[in-house]
């Protein structure tokens, strides 16, 4: 290991050879304390010193600076969770219900304002019936394991989500990935599948890649194979669709997805996810799924913030408007300097760097020391011929903010600045 | 160790992880994926082999090896050290 330290990852000690039970795989602290290591991980939980917007401040910890940087990490992607609007709504909730919900929701956690926002995500989703959760992750684990048994088929795109993953391992359903978008891969994994209850899960955009799925061709073959259809709609829910309610709606194919997954972490800019469908999976679904059934409901302050955000983001089209114009901006800027930007379509947008931790990171170190926070991407949360950043767009954005973002990226990376 | 040795424990550790396989049907000249491996089940292949080989090697430098002849030309990078 001494001669290439960097070429380990958090891959390398998934398993653990320590025979103490409360000690780390053996070689996991030597790795972890070389100062080439620590420099990487110094990117990460950097504390974020203000509200997650566009401009905002941060405690390097490259050498403990406090620097005022644009932030172009933040799922803050419509810029709700700081909209006025939204605060306000969560005040009032805040001094009606207090904190906590202290209960799960099939007991005591279960308050009015839950129940109206649940309805309403489900009448914005087009679907009968939604199921929220206290998280993101709770959401999709939650949904895939209460419906999912020993015996069924999972068919999962190969760049879904972990807590797609978890959901499935959680349920002892066989999982089988199909190679990205790839539509005959897809159809070999149906075939593997048939005549079992089969489940195909996609995603709405790829969170490392920004593009989207081949979804009707997709639910095509669902149809052909009579295979069930989920989609997470984490980062295109109230960004897709001429009413933001998602990709389906961009596809033009709502109907025939058979459950909707959102978070509200992103666009919304709270916490949470829902998970949308037919009245009868749903009420089947609180009687097993466990993030719901064995979890505090959501804080009722935060869904009162959540409610307004809703509101907010689909009363007219002019958040979502400003996004894509800064997107196409911005993607019509990384462009003309030449960066592979891969195959995104969307506010999420990567600049594919190649095999190289190095330069990642010293690409990181140099931009954040201008100013510009952007989040690494390494191995193994992506393939290692491919390390990028993971630019979010958000509607917040000015035309001075995107100015400079350019010019820090092409004096840094182009130019090779540092 | 040599490189065939390598080959039949990685055969062996192939046909433990995997549904319906035998060891004497399988091709190194073939990716584990043209045997319906899954990412998490070939994390678990390569994984169990280092294990057994006793080695460490990043899987970083696994991500472009396309089938078992390379998996196993890999590993002996590390045995031969």
């Amino acid at each position: 290991m001494a001669n290439n330290i960097l070429n380990f990852s958090l891959a390398d000690f998934f398993y653990n050879d320590n025979p103490d039970v409360l000690g780390t795989p053996l070689d996991f602290e030597k790795w972890i304390n070389h100062s080439d290591v620590r420099k990487s991980f110094s990117f990460f939980e950097q504390e974020i010193l203000e509200a997650p917007r566009v401009s905002t401040r941060i405690r390097s910890k490259l050498d403990g600076k406090v620097r005022k940087v644009i932030n172009l990490t933040s799922y803050n992607y419509l810029g709700l969770s700081t909209h006025p609007e939204v605060i306000a709504a969560t005040k009032a909730a805040l001094d009606k219900y207090g904190l906590g919900s202290s209960g799960a929701p099939l007991l005591s956690g279960t308050f009015d304002i839950h129940t109206e926002f649940a309805r309403r995500l489900a009448e914005f989703k087009l679907k009968e019936d939604c199921i929220l959760y206290s998280s993101g992750l709770g959401a999709n684990v939650g949904a895939i394991q209460g419906i999912m048994r020993k015996g069924d088929y999972l068919i999962l795109d190969e760049k879904c989500h972990k807590s797609l993953i978890d959901g499935g391992n959680l349920s002892g359903a066989k999982m089988l990935f199909f190679t990205h978008n790839d539509m005959k891969n897809l159809e070999l994994m149906l075939e593997k599948a048939k005549g079992k209850r089969t489940l195909v899960v996609v995603e709405g955009v790829y969170s490392m890649d920004g593009d989207l799925p081949r979804l009707t061709e997709i639910l095509e073959l669902c149809e052909i194979y009579r295979a069930g259809s989920y989609i997470d709609e984490a980062h295109s829910t109230l960004i897709f669709g001429e009413n933001g309610r998602g990709v389906a709606e961009h596809f033009g194919v709502e109907d025939r997805i058979g459950i909707s997954f959102g978070t509200l972490s992103k666009s919304f800019g709270g916490v949470g996810g829902f998970v949308c469908s037919n009245k009868p999976l749903i009420r089947y679904l609180k009687g097993y799924s466990s993030p719901w059934n064995f979890s505090c409901a959501p804080s009722p302050a935060v869904i009162g913030g959540l409610m307004k955000a809703l509101d907010v983001a689909t009363r007219d089209s002019s958040l979502r408007d400003t996004l894509w114009a800064n997107v196409n901006y911005m993607r019509n800027g990384l462009k003309g300097m030449g960066l592979n930007l891969g195959e995104s379509e969307s506010q999420v947008i990567p600049i594919i760097i190649g095999h190289s931790g190095e330069k990642l990171m010293g690409y990181a170190e140099s931009m954040q020391k201008r100013g510009l926070f952007l989040q690494p991407v390494d191995f193994p949360a992506v393939p290692a011929y491919s390390r990028r950043f993971r630019i979010s767009i958000s509607s917040q954005l000015s035309r001075n903010e995107m100015d400079e973002t350019l010019s820090i990226i092409e004096d840094v990376i182009i130019k090779g600045f540092r | 160790m040599t490189r065939f040795e390598v080959i039949e424990v990685m055969k062996r550790i192939i046909a433990d992880n995997l549904d319906d396989m035998n060891v004497d049907n399988i091709d190194p000249q073939k990716s584990m994926k043209d045997y319906g491996a899954n990412s998490l089940d070939m994390i678990e292949v390569v994984s169990c082999s280092m294990r057994e080989l006793n080695i460490k090697v990043p899987r970083a430098e696994l991500a472009e090896i396309q089938d078992i002849d390379g998996l196993a030309d890999k590993f002996m990078e590390y045995i031969d050290t």
